[in-house]
């Protein structure tokens, strides 16, 4: 793993360019001890966030046609522009356990399920949900004793209303990309008003503290309480009450940490955001600026950042878009549709943009937060139409502290099906997870640090 | 590529006809027994099934699956007879699957299987394990402890705690499984949940008893206002009013609250100066009246520079009283005497204490704190957790309480505490039904605490009432006529609406509606004011079909429905005796339908009608801009009928791009182009079938003759071959697959009820309420009924039983 490190730290820094303006952020003071080198400077941390967009992508507007450097950004990485430095594409990624391997149909599901554990989703509706633990949660569980929250999921789409989401598989598969065992969906968080009370709780000091001190109690009650219960329940349902003291222990460790470490600093000026927004694209754009907050007060380095569900079928009217995403994906080659698809697509990376924009504008001990980060992007699927799982669109921003040279496009060998799981150690190589192995990964990816 | 041929649509045209013959016969068979190419009567003699297997076997599984080449660890040669099949049941039906989906064989393996002989084989294997199922050792089946999902946290809370206010609004959405929100597999515990369920528990434990009691509120009626009153510029700053004969100064007054008041008002005594007349007496007398009543009478001596204070206490009902004060003993207007009063007030009630409070606190007075502690918090947790408590428990929660008091918090803030405590305890979050045997593989009773949860969340989606509670207490509940008493009592009550909420409105996936966003350009007039119209709609059929106990069949084809004036508009109805809009002859006349409220509507057109023709569900299998035959035949098949299409192919195959070049046309027209593709043909050609009925609807359900300027054609086909045009007549189809229908809804609600997917051991419960139906009328209590006293309700085991 050192020789990730390797490279000097100016090398990869060297060419960043100026921070773009965004309100909020300029001319605050720091909320970190490495923010700004001060006595108690420390090196910034990494962290890392993944980014989920549904029904795959349009590839031939996606897929740089030179690999290496100075490559032409397709139609839809165009909204990157201004950060393309900060970027690394990489091409022909494999989600194999997102393939059926003879569960015949629900592509949809399996791809969002897969897209981070690297593990063959059970088929079942109800019975027995299963998938693996995903590369969020190991990285989590690693810097857990860090900071106030271990992750954050936050998505733009709830889990559906209704059942049948995908050929036979629980809704659960295709509304969540995190997992905290191969049996425990995390599920995300929609509504901003509560992301930020997890994050900065909510009341005044005193009644936190107040607060807190209530719960413990509370918290030890039904821990000496409930020691009865399990004797007189089956096995299956001592695997629900595990659960829920597995939750109850989290909580507790949170309760810990959060005396321990400093009280997180909110920017000058931010605005306590509301109830989720009406319109999509102001609900996206609060999802990230709490997702940059989050990294940026230190509240917590680990994220997933679901902006649709898998499969979803919303129309985007306010590009254009009449039509449902998930129909339009089923494209049968029809021109229209593909470009229509495409525009969806760009409208997406177009958050992506404002959310690097973001990063890249707060100043961090050597760099910029971007610096420190590594955002990941992209889909479980490739071909919205064909439902393919190799060569997938995933992306990544961010230098991760020095460790990933940006700027370039990587080509991973079509049909040879180099495992995305491979990314995923290797990314986690980069918060000394200690782990070699992950899902169906075969190794660690090679080129990253060029 | 692997498709889904004819031989799907084989055992479908076979259900649908087996349907109505069922309907006759009135008796349980399976669903597709009648195998195509083999001997008539079902499954045959256990070794004619074999052999027939063991033919298909040997001439296609057994070079890849047998003794020398074991591929995917799968061997076939080892099953030597029906038994041993059934008794590796997982295995076979995985087997089934493969080949029926076409997946097996490998496609490069010749000579293919062909349909007939491939549909044979399977045709026999599930003959085989029909035949099992019936003589099956009865199994209830395995239910997962079930957490509270958020509508049911909201009714518990609100019925246990007596607060309504929607607590569960933060929690993260409950996932779903088999199509409903209640499933115990899927629903999970993740921190975030955790932590939401200890700010909730604050927060209804804070407003059942508040840390401050409010003060009471008062009302005050000034001097002039009292009538007849007075016009305050006539007399300025007059702060006492005279009186001087017997007439009354009144008041009328709604109060809010039942309880003590305090009814005040000061008052002096005004005399000639020094000059006492003869017989006047000392003081004044003030007389407070209440409804007509004297209540009060007060001696008033005082002067103008200290008035005297008059009040009384008195217990008063919510509601509108009449109140007066009148001087009881005047000498006249010549008499220089008068009596002067001044603001009259209304205190109260003087307990302010919420409701829930004093429900919550209750208990004999007389009882050392320490015991009424105990008393109280044994009450509340034998509720919250839906069974009597042992006094060990009572003590440990009892003990938060007295954590607060060593601290000198007060007693009311100690049980707010230890309540809390209930209420994020997994006793009360999860549904646990505790049981002596938890791993015995056995099946027995459930006890009649549990039963009487299960009843009360499937029929209310809440906790049990005190009846219920008493009846499991009595050891009664368990009961047959007990039971069905208790059944329908509670589908009578009005909390059992939830089965319309949380069951209809899932199964029909109405609950989709409320992010259906059809195209503003192509439909402006969709508004929300149509959509909660729409959901309205379907929700008061239902629940209309639900409480009279009619036929089920009335779901699929009634004759009414509910109606605003919006929704009216939209299906262009004029009245309540559904005759069209555009019809000016109109007879006989119906009452006009106008405004927000909804009546009933007696629909004469058969073409709306059941919940097929409801705009709620031609919305939500509708896309953005169009509608999609294709889903509404879908969801025909696999909501109404039961008979789900099998998934899409994994793969979709590119269309090439000459054949998708955009063709004009109807939209039919173009997918009946589209369906020129032999591979997709066979599939679509029956789910669209179903789904051109609806076509006369456009994707917001408004009726519509032409689409894209051309006439609609809602001709189409049922997979058995019957032709049909129009929604009238396929409803009139459907409404014939009686038993295909009931056997679906069965399903359903069996799922919903148990909370887990219904099994193949769950196959004679299924058919026998389906048969009970056929004999009463497909009454939707009998289905209720039926699901209630049926085993798997009724009982449970523990780990995996083997066959």
């Amino acid at each position: 793993m050192n020789s990730q490190n390797a490279i000097s730290r100016r090398t990869v820094l060297r060419g960043i360019g100026c921070a773009m303006s965004l309100p909020w952020l300029e001319a605050m003071g720091p909320l970190t001890n490495w923010t700004l080198g001060g006595e108690t400077a420390r090196p910034a941390p990494n962290r890392m966030a993944f980014m989920y967009v549904p029904n795959g992508v349009n590839m031939a507007d996606w897929k740089p046609a030179s690999e290496g450097t100075g490559f032409e950004l397709p139609a839809i990485l165009k909204p990157l522009e201004g950060v393309r430095d900060d970027i690394l594409v990489l091409s022909g990624l494999t989600a194999d356990k997102a393939r059926p391997h003879g569960d015949g149909g629900g592509d949809h599901a399996r791809a969002m399920s897969a897209f981070l554990t690297g593990a063959q989703p059970r088929k079942t509706d109800g019975a027995d949900i299963r998938a693996g633990i995903s590369v969020d949660q190991v990285a989590a569980s690693r810097l857990a004793d860090q900071t106030r929250l271990a992750s954050l999921e936050i998505g733009c789409e709830s889990g559906a209303m209704a059942g049948n989401c995908d050929s036979g598989y629980s809704c659960v598969y295709s509304s969540t990309m995190s997992w905290r065992s191969s049996t425990t969906p995390m599920p995300k968080e929609t509504n901003p008003r509560l992301v930020f009370e997890r994050m900065f709780g909510s009341g005044t000091n005193s009644q936190r503290v107040k607060r807190t001190a209530r719960q413990r109690s509370l918290l030890d009650f039904v821990r000496e309480d409930s020691g009865d219960l399990s004797r007189k329940l089956g096995t299956t349902d001592r695997r629900k009450l595990d659960e829920y003291f597995t939750a109850v222990r989290d909580i507790e460790m949170r309760m810990e940490r959060a005396e321990k470490l400093p009280e997180p600093k909110l920017p000058d000026g931010f605005q306590k955001p509301g109830n989720t927004p009406a319109v999509y694209g102001d609900h996206l754009r609060i999802m990230s600026d709490l997702l940059v907050l989050a990294f940026q007060a230190d509240v917590t380095r680990v994220s997933t950042f679901v902006l649709a569900n898998e499969g979803s079928n919303k129309p985007y009217p306010f590009i254009g878009i009449r039509e449902g995403h998930h129909d339009l994906s089923h494209h049968g080659g029809d021109m229209k549709k593909k470009e229509k698809l495409r525009d969806i697509n760009t409208f997406h990376m177009t958050q992506m943009a404002y959310l690097l924009g973001k990063l890249k504008s707060i100043p961090e001990g050597d760099g910029t937060l971007l610096d420190h980060c590594t955002i990941v992007y992209g889909s479980g699927n490739s071909d919205g139409n064909r439902h393919n799982h190799d060569d997938l669109p995933v992306l990544l921003a961010g230098k991760a502290c020095g460790t990933i040279k940006t700027g370039r496009h990587l080509v991973f060998p079509k049909g040879k099906d180099t495992p995305l799981n491979n990314l995923w150690v290797s990314m986690l190589d980069r918060v000394k997870a200690g782990v070699d192995t992950l899902g169906d990964s075969t190794g660690r990816l090679p080129g990253l640090t060029g | 590529m692997k498709f889904w041929p004819r031989r799907y649509w084989i055992r479908i045209a076979m259900a649908l006809a087996l349907g109505t013959l069922l309907a006759q016969r009135a008796i349980p068979a399976p669903p597709a027994a009648e195998p195509v190419a083999v001997s008539a009567g079902g499954a045959g003699t256990a070794p004619a099934d074999y052999a027939r297997i063991h033919t298909f076997l040997q001439a296609h599984c057994i070079e890849c699956h047998g003794p020398t080449k074991q591929k995917g660890d799968l061997a076939l040669h080892v099953y030597k007879d029906v038994k041993s099949i059934v008794k590796d049941r997982k295995v076979w039906e995985k087997v089934l699957e493969k080949v029926r989906g076409g997946e097996m064989p490998p496609k490069k393996k010749k000579p293919r299987p062909d349909p007939v002989e491939t549909e044979a084989f399977a045709r026999t294997i599930e003959g085989v394990f029909y035949e099992a199922d019936k003589n099956a050792k009865p199994d209830p089946g395995q239910v997962t402890i079930r957490r509270l999902n958020r509508t049911e946290y909201n009714n518990t809370i609100r019925d246990l705690v007596g607060v309504d206010f929607k607590p569960a609004e933060d929690f993260p959405s409950d996932d779903i499984g088999q199509g409903f929100d209640n499933i115990g597999d899927v629903l999970s515990i993740s921190p975030v949940l955790m932590e939401r369920y200890l700010a909730a528990a604050d927060a209804v434990m804070r407003r059942a008893i508040p840390d401050q009691l409010p003060k009471p509120m008062v009302h005050r009626v000034g001097p002039l206002f009292l009538k007849p009153n007075l016009r305050p510029r006539d007399f300025p700053g007059l702060k006492f009013r005279p009186i001087v004969d017997t007439r009354k100064l009144r008041t009328s007054y709604a109060l809010p609250g039942e309880g003590e008041h305090l009814l005040r008002v000061k008052a002096w005594y005004e005399r000639p100066d020094g000059d006492w007349g003869e017989g006047d007496e000392p003081a004044a007398k003030l007389g407070l009246w209440v409804d007509g009543k004297l209540v009060q009478s007060f001696d008033v001596l005082a002067g103008e520079k200290s008035p005297d204070l008059c009040e009384t206490k008195l217990n008063l009902k919510t509601g509108e009283h009449q109140f007066a004060i009148s001087f009881l003993n005047p000498g006249g207007e010549d008499s220089g005497r008068a009596l002067r009063v001044g603001t009259f007030e209304i205190h109260g009630p003087a307990d302010t204490r919420p409701a829930s409070q004093i429900m919550l606190l209750a208990c004999d007075p007389n009882l050392p704190e320490h015991e009424r502690t105990r008393a109280v918090l044994r009450r509340f947790a034998a509720r919250a957790y839906r069974r009597p408590v042992s006094s060990e428990e009572v003590e440990r929660i009892a003990q938060l309480a007295d954590q607060v008091q060593a601290q000198g918090g007060k007693w009311e803030s100690a049980i707010q505490f230890a309540m809390e405590g209930v209420l994020i305890s997994p006793k009360f979050l999860f549904r646990v039904e505790l049981d002596d045997r938890p791993d015995s593989s056995g099946q027995h009773a459930i006890g009649d605490y549990p039963l009487a949860s299960r009843l009360s969340y499937f029929l209310w989606s809440t906790m049990p009432d005190a009846e219920l509670f008493d009846l499991a207490a009595k050891g009664k509940l368990h009961e047959d006529a007990v039971l069905e008493q208790q059944v329908r009592r509670m589908l009578a009550d009005p909390k059992s609406h939830a089965l319309v909420d949380n069951f209809a409105m899932q199964w029909l996936q109405i609950r989709r509606l409320k992010t259906f966003a059809p195209d503003t350009g192509m439909f402006p007039d969709f508004n929300e004011q149509l959509r909660q119209a729409m959901f309205t709609e379907t929700s008061m059929f239902v629940d209309a079909v639900f409480r009279e106990d009619r036929s089920i069949i009335d779901l699929i084809d009634g004759d009414f429905t509910f109606l605003n004036e919006r929704l009216a508009r939209h299906y262009e109805i004029a009245d309540t005796n559904g005759n069209p809009a555009w019809d000016k002859e109109i007879a006989p006349k119906g009452q006009p339908i106008r405004g927000e409220g909804f009546v009933r509507v007696h629909l004469a057109d058969r073409n709306r009608g059941g919940v097929l023709t409801q705009a709620s569900v031609l919305s939500v299998t509708s896309n953005p801009t169009r509608t999609s035959p294709v889903k509404r035949g879908k969801f025909v098949l696999e909501q109404i009928l039961g008979v789900p299409p099998p998934p899409p192919p994994p793969n979709v195959p590119q269309l090439p791009e000459s054949a998708t070049a955009v063709a004009s046309g109807s939209l039919r027209h173009r997918m009946e182009q589209h369906r020129a593709d032999p591979n997709c043909a066979n599939c679509h050609e029956h789910m669209d079938g179903i789904g051109f009925a609806f076509e006369n609807f456009n994707a917001v359900g408004k009726f519509r003759a032409k689409d894209a300027g051309f006439e609609i054609d809602p001709s189409g086909t049922m997979p058995d071959g019957k032709a049909f045009r129009g929604p009238a007549e396929l409803k009139k189809m459907l409404s014939g697959q009686k038993s295909l229908f009931s056997r679906c809804l069965t399903k359903k609600l069996l799922t919903y009820a148990l909370g887990r997917g219904v099994e193949y051991y769950d196959q004679p419960t299924v058919e026998a309420i389906v048969s009970a139906l056929s004999r009463n009328d497909y009454k939707f209590s009998t289905l209720v009924v039926g699901i209630a006293k049926s085993d798997p309700f009724r009982q449970r085991r523990g780990k995996e039983q083997s066959q």
